[in-house]
């Protein structure tokens, strides 16, 4: 098996389980308190800038950066306990979840010290969120065919026109990382003369309409760019260098636990129900339900023990993804095997509405980031079958 | 090199002059191999050099244990290396020499009475029919796991020669022998285990069929990669398809997953761990692995890998007996549930991050 595959187990993180007890300590204490009600896939629909502030306060944004940003300095392994513990709670994260996931690294990567000194303590403060500008309407899975494009003027700022979608909360964001054309595409060359642009939303001549998705929730967005001037220092990394350092991006944006625990609180219901029914058809679901949360949790260890290395592992990432996506699908009809509810936004019962909310959400956890068909070609790869 | 990349040259060495064959009653187990590895000191690794074991750690053996697995060999090793010696270890019996294999089988109807009144190691005589056992009439010792007897709690391990016992033919899918022998008042050493170490001799079991599994499911992706990349169809390799491309990915996803579970249960059993959920873990997910890596591994051959002369059912029958051998996915799902559901119905959570 090809080597680009495989990552070495994560070793145990001491460090890690005494964070995973104090943010479970928090979770609980906010949950008897009332702050926040469990949702399933609240890292696309939970936002609640309040909660953000709070896991910032608590030093739970920006944990793997540079003290000298604000950032703790802490392993990938350690803010991997904590993201996990969220995921699990089903806890409001929207709001800061892009911005500490991957705009924070990019810029640590890429962006000027202006830009870091200006933004990352903010981040970590959990009052500064981002948005991904990466799809179009015209460009989907087909990212090196996107259209929209800056031209320098006179004053050497940037001219931004073209629209991006599926935008995550853009009306709740402050920023934007934006892949745009900056030289005219190339046949010969698809993935050159692309650059990736720090863009404030809140810049003349953008708008922030809205895209529903199925279960009539506004997460999504157009963002439509109009003659945006950015100013020329907003440049992130190098001019021309946008595919490059997509693709780096990509690595942190597919390699999380979200990737297999959006539709956990839903597992967590379904427990409850198995533990009071004690149903031995029930227990051989929840166990093996089990089994694949358990052997993704590994698999998604051993790419936060490979960051800590300093590794950048895009294809075993992708692979996770795949994995760990189709299984947060699965989990619906597994449990509708054995299980007799009818799913519903407004039942009383708490695995009727999971389940619902689970159902209306999951055509997107096999689109998003990267579809399975385009990640299955870059494990492909990986297996060096391309 | 590392000692284990010595150890798995070695192993691979002596694979190398004994190619697979087709198991058959006649020829039931690969007896030159056996003796290759038992020479090179292979069928002790692991095991106490006080208890007449070659040394060595767990990881070695489990590299061993890989290795053969992955090579479709016809020889009682997993049982030898990471369940009978282990137990027997474990519960301070003697180990027979290591030259001569020693299998594992749990043995529900046996009825075991004690000959000498010890709580310890002691004499027990044993009656009854020993059922699924690996490599029965192969191998020269048993260690069973049976009930205690009426009005004691727990399970005696006890080490039964079985030289001498008729085997029944009975075979798994891959024709490794499966049979049963009949116990009549067979005197043996044994010792007394508490419901709880018995239970992780089960769960020992499991993980060793787990390893085999993952091992073998490894082996088994990449020939078919390579077959995909050999294999000429319309005028390009078969890989270059993107509907292959998306079945061997899929694979690809399995068997990483089967891996990253299996080891991390192996290395928590190292560390020393109570492994009964992880090993019970390892086994669902390494069993539910089989069906998609079998299934697409012989898609991808197409009809040649539908033969006996292509060397894919080697390994494609091994995978789907060993998913159901050692308890199956509905057995051991059912252990891990209730096993995290032991805390209450809000514990799902915090017990499966204490798993492994």
């Amino acid at each position: 098996m090809s080597n680009s595959l495989t990552l070495a187990p994560a070793p145990p993180s001491e460090a890690a389980e005494k964070v995973r007890a104090e943010v479970r300590e928090f979770l609980a204490a906010e949950l008897a308190a009332g702050t926040f009600r469990t949702h399933v896939d609240t890292w696309l629909s939970g936002v609640d800038p309040a909660f953000s502030k709070k896991l910032g306060e608590r030093g739970w944004l920006g944990m793997t950066w540079p003290k000298k940003y604000g950032g703790h300095e802490r392993t990938a392994m350690e803010r991997y306990a904590v993201t996990e513990e969220l995921l699990a709670a089903g806890a409001p994260v929207a709001a800061h979840w892009i911005a500490d996931r991957q705009s924070g690294p990019n810029l640590l990567t890429y962006g000027t010290e202006k830009q870091r000194e200006e933004i990352l303590p903010r981040i970590i403060a959990g009052e500064c969120f981002f948005v991904i500008g990466m799809s179009e309407p015209d460009s989907g899975s087909d990212l090196a065919s996107i259209r929209t494009k800056a031209t320098r003027n006179g004053d050497g700022d940037w001219v931004v026109n073209g629209a991006k979608v599926w935008t995550s909360n853009a009306h709740h964001s402050h920023y934007g990382i934006v892949l745009v054309r900056t030289s005219p595409a190339d046949p010969a060359h698809r993935h050159a003369g692309m650059s990736q642009l720090l863009v404030d939303l809140s810049l003349p001549g953008i708008t922030i309409n809205p895209i529903r998705i199925l279960d009539g929730g506004h997460h999504f967005n157009e963002v439509v760019f109009e003659d945006v001037v950015v100013p020329g220092d907003m440049l992130l990394g190098e001019e021309g260098n946008g595919w490059h350092q997509v693709t780096a991006e990509l690595a942190f944006e597919r390699s999380g636990p979200e990737r297999f625990l959006s539709t956990y609180p839903l597992v967590a219901e379904f427990g409850r129900r198995v533990a009071d029914s004690g149903d031995p058809a029930q227990l051989a679901v929840l166990g093996r339900l089990s089994a694949r949360v358990l052997a993704l949790r590994q698999m998604s260890l051993r790419i936060a023990a490979a960051l800590d290395r300093g590794e950048l592992p895009n294809i075993p990432a992708a692979l996770v993804k795949d994995v760990g996506t189709t299984f947060e699908a699965d989990i619906i009809e597994e449990i509708r095997k054995v299980v007799d509810v009818t799913p519903s936004l407004d039942s009383p019962d708490p695995l009727a509405r999971s389940l619902a909310e689970a159902q209306l959400h999951q055509p997107g956890f096999t689109l998003r980031g990267g579809t399975n068909e385009i990640l299955r070609g870059i494990v492909a790869r990986g297996l060096g079958l391309r | 090199m590392s000692d284990q990349d010595l150890v798995v040259e070695t192993v691979r060495d002596i694979l190398g002059s004994h190619e697979p064959f087709v198991l058959t009653a006649d020829r039931r187990w690969d007896e030159r191999l056996w003796s290759a590895l038992a020479e090179a000191g292979l069928t002790g690794v692991g095991l106490p050099e006080e208890a007449g074991g070659s040394g060595g750690e767990l990881a070695d053996a489990v590299a061993i244990v890989r290795t053969l697995a992955a090579g479709a060999a016809a020889v009682p090793v997993a049982e030898q290396l990471l369940v009978a010696g282990p137990a027997l270890v474990a519960a301070d019996l003697s180990l027979p020499s290591p030259d001569q294999p020693t299998t594992f089988a749990v043995a529900d109807s046996v009825t075991v009475h004690p000959v000498d009144n010890g709580d310890g190691p002691g004499r027990f005589t044993l009656s009854g029919t020993v059922t699924d056992v690996p490599w029965a009439g192969a191998a020269s010792s048993v260690v069973v796991l049976v009930p205690a007897p009426a009005g004691v709690e727990g399970s005696v391990l006890a080490l039964v020669d079985s030289s001498s016992l008729p085997a029944t033919d009975a075979f798994n899918l891959a024709g490794e022998p499966r049979g049963s022998l009949v116990l009549d008042q067979a005197a043996a050493a044994g010792a007394l285990l508490t419901p709880a170490q018995a239970d992780e001799v089960r769960a020992r079991y499991a993980l060793a069929r787990a390893v085999q599994l993952a091992a073998a499911l490894e082996r088994v992706l990449a020939w078919t990669v390579q077959y995909a990349g050999e294999r000429q169809q319309f005028g390009r390799a078969l890989g270059k398809f993107q509907a292959i491309q998306m079945e061997l990915a899929e694979m690809a996803g399995e068997v990483t997953a089967v891996t990253a579970l299996t080891d991390a249960a192996v290395q928590a059993l190292d560390r020393g761990e109570n492994v009964v959920l992880a090993a019970a873990a390892a086994k669902v997910r390494a069993g539910a692995a089989v069906e998609v890596v079998a299934r697409l591994a012989h898609q991808v051959h197409g009809a040649i890998g539908f033969t006996q002369e292509h060397k894919l059912h080697h390994l494609t029958r091994r995978l789907w007996s060993w998913r159901d051998e050692a308890g199956s996915e509905l057995v051991w799902s059912r252990v891990l549930a209730s096993g995290l559901l032991a805390d209450g119905p809000d514990g799902l959570w915090p017990a499966l991050t204490r798993v492994v």
